[in-house]
């Protein structure tokens, strides 16, 4: 047991699984370490659920391997595997009480009922839930079912806990709660999660990993500053909000620095990290809080800077969302910048006025695909 | 507001509705208690024939036969037709679709019909004999179609993920079945078992066909004492008493219905 550290708790090895319409899930490989949050994160009906499902044993893979603890379990049925699910819709069974919920798994496993007793008092206690074991589930809040859901499948203790989107159903303050609470939970329990998503914040906030899915495959799998910072394609710059896109023909300056030439007509230049080879690259990303702008007549001082005129400005608390239409470009290109709020208030920074939006080759990142 | 003019007509046209209702059974509960043997006229009161009810014998057998073939009916046709609704939302199949409206049949096909070709059915082509297996049988066939409708209209608004959660904290299909979707389908199933009993009990043209001899049922009885009977007036009475005894049965489940929602 001691030396399984470097064993992945979940392996998925060329995963296949199709339905009668559809290739849900396309020669999905990846690892996940034990003790981290990983998350899969993709639009709905990426194949991200039914990856997650096959992971449970609720559905077959066609082809492949799902390894848990290095075992492959692609033929033991779910009841006997050491993994459990928190649906997304939580399932909390609505005519047992949360005790009777929270004891279900324990009870087939005949755990004698002192113990079952003294582990319901523990899990309530971690998730701050003492005094609510004889009410049903019809008369507890939202983030409270949310809770015993967890803690109906950590009191099993499992390898990997699955986590099916359990947050997406609740507002905003409440999932962001609980956010930091899944994070605690996880970090206190040592279990190692494995996080279904389609938000991209929610990933942000509590992953160790992210693998990004889109179309039954996988497009990227890194940590989440890299995938914010250096999204690998244009699909999944796009998902991280990296909304200023630009595709175009590129070519190597220098060592480490890449040139293009983008569709517009536009020149940018990027730092290329990752040495990636100039055939292979097919755009650049910026995010819209990386890009400066300056009042129209400054002296441009950073590797990028075009002139452009403000069209639309939309307030968004901490910083307005401003589209600049670029100008001496021939096809008509925007570009999104978030605009810091006291700045925005300034009167060379108001709608129809010429300004200069700038940004660094470190902040543009290389497409590739 | 409510004027209390409008009040009156309500209360009036509730009267009347509830008179429309309940008038023919008031009369006849009414005329049980008469001296005459023909219950049709007021002489004296008098509860003899009451008394007189639980002599006759004969009578009493039809109320046993008819309790027994009712209580059989209903365990049977709920059982099957929860498994079949069941099976039928659950599992693909080729003709599932043919099956599930096929149901519909025994229920929409008149009951004379029916009764016609379930004596043929039972006399030349499968050899039951008539009597209780063929009163059972011939039930059952006609009340189970509503136990699977009735499954089927609860099914629709399961979560089956609770089936799958179930499965996922370590309970194989067996244990699932006991611990979640039984007491899931318990609502359709408790409806199914309430419906099909009065039905079994009150059935009569079909059961009128496949009874054979020795074997009346209280409603094939109560016909025939319409017919030869001295004493029609022990209708009356045996009526009122199974007019009666469901009227409290309902009520009695009605209250414990509200128990439950107030302690839930």
């Amino acid at each position: 047991m001691e030396n399984n550290e470097h064993i992945p708790c979940v392996e998925l090895k060329k995963l296949v699984k199709r339905f009668p319409e559809t290739v849900a899930v396309e020669n999905v490989s990846l690892k996940v370490k034990q003790g981290e949050v990983f998350s899969l994160l993709g639009p709905s009906g990426c194949g991200k659920t039914t990856t997650l499902r096959i992971i449970a044993g609720l559905e077959t893979a066609d082809e492949g391997e799902v390894l848990i603890d290095g075992q492959v379990v692609n033929k033991i049925p779910p009841y006997r595997r050491n993994c459990n699910l928190v649906f997304q819709n939580l399932a909390l069974f609505p005519h047992m009480t949360v005790e009777e919920n929270i004891a279900y798994g324990l009870e087939r496993r005949k755990t004698p009922k002192t113990e079952i007793k003294e582990k319901i008092g523990k899990m309530l206690d971690l998730m701050h839930l003492a005094g609510m074991e004889k009410r049903y589930p019809a008369q507890i809040s939202g983030g409270q079912k949310q809770r015993i859901a967890l803690a109906r499948s950590l009191v099993l203790e499992p390898k990997i806990l699955l986590l099916d989107e359990p947050l997406a159903s609740l507002d905003r303050k409440i999932r962001k709660e609980l956010q930091v609470e899944l994070r605690r939970i996880q970090k206190e329990l040592g279990i190692t999660f494995f996080y279904v998503t389609h938000d991209q914040r929610v990933a942000l906030a509590i992953s160790d990993t992210i693998a990004v899915m889109r179309a039954g495959r996988l497009e990227q799998i890194a940590p989440p500053d890299e995938i914010y910072d250096t999204p690998r394609t244009k699909f999944i710059a796009d998902f991280m909000g990296a909304t200023n896109i630009f595709s175009g023909r590129a070519a190597l300056k220098g060592d480490r620095e890449v040139r293009l030439e983008s569709d517009e007509g536009l020149v940018i230049f990027a730092f290329n990290h990752k040495n990636i080879p100039v055939e292979k690259i097919t755009g650049i990303s910026v995010h819209p809080e990386r890009i400066h702008v300056l009042a129209g007549d400054s002296k441009s001082r950073a590797d990028n800077s075009f002139k452009g005129k403000i069209v639309e400005m939309v307030y968004q608390g901490d910083f307005v969302e401003t589209k600049i239409l670029l100008l001496n470009v021939e096809n008509s290109r925007s570009i999104i910048v978030h605009l810091n709020t006291k700045l925005s208030q300034k009167s060379q920074f108001s709608i129809g006025k010429v300004v200069l939006v700038q940004w660094d080759k470190e902040n543009s990142n290389i497409l590739q695909d | 507001m409510r004027s209390p003019k409008k009040g009156k007509i309500l209360f009036i046209i509730i009267v009347v509705g509830y008179l429309f209702l309940w008038g023919p059974i008031i009369v006849l509960g009414f005329f049980s208690f008469s001296s005459d043997s023909y219950g049709t006229r007021w002489l004296s009161f008098t509860t003899k024939w009451y008394g007189e009810l639980f002599q006759t014998s004969a009578l009493m057998d039809a109320v046993v036969r008819s309790l027994i073939i009712a209580s059989v009916t209903v365990v049977a046709a709920t059982a099957i037709g929860t498994l079949a609704g069941y099976g039928l939302y659950k599992y693909k199949f080729l003709g599932r679709r043919i099956l599930r409206t096929s149901i519909l049949l025994p229920i929409t096909v008149p009951y004379i019909v029916m009764a016609g070709a379930l004596l043929v059915y039972f006399t030349r082509v499968i050899h039951i004999p008539l009597g209780y297996p063929a009163i059972i049988i011939a039930h059952i066939s006609f009340s189970a179609p509503l136990a699977v409708f009735i499954t089927l209209g609860r099914m629709q608004r399961i979560d089956w993920s609770l089936e799958e959660a179930s499965t996922d904290l370590g309970a194989n299909r067996l244990t699932t079945w006991r611990l979640i979707t039984i007491p899931l389908l318990l609502p359709a199933i408790f409806s199914s078992a309430v419906l099909i009993f009065p039905w079994s009990f009150n059935d009569f043209t079909i059961t009128y066909f496949v009874a054979g001899v020795g074997t009346s049922t209280l409603p094939l009885y109560l016909f025939s004492m319409l017919q030869y009977s001295l004493k029609p007036v022990l209708i009356n009475g045996i009526s009122l008493i199974f007019i009666l005894l469901p009227t409290i049965g309902i009520l009695v489940v009605s209250s414990l219905q509200r128990e439950t929602k107030k302690t839930r």
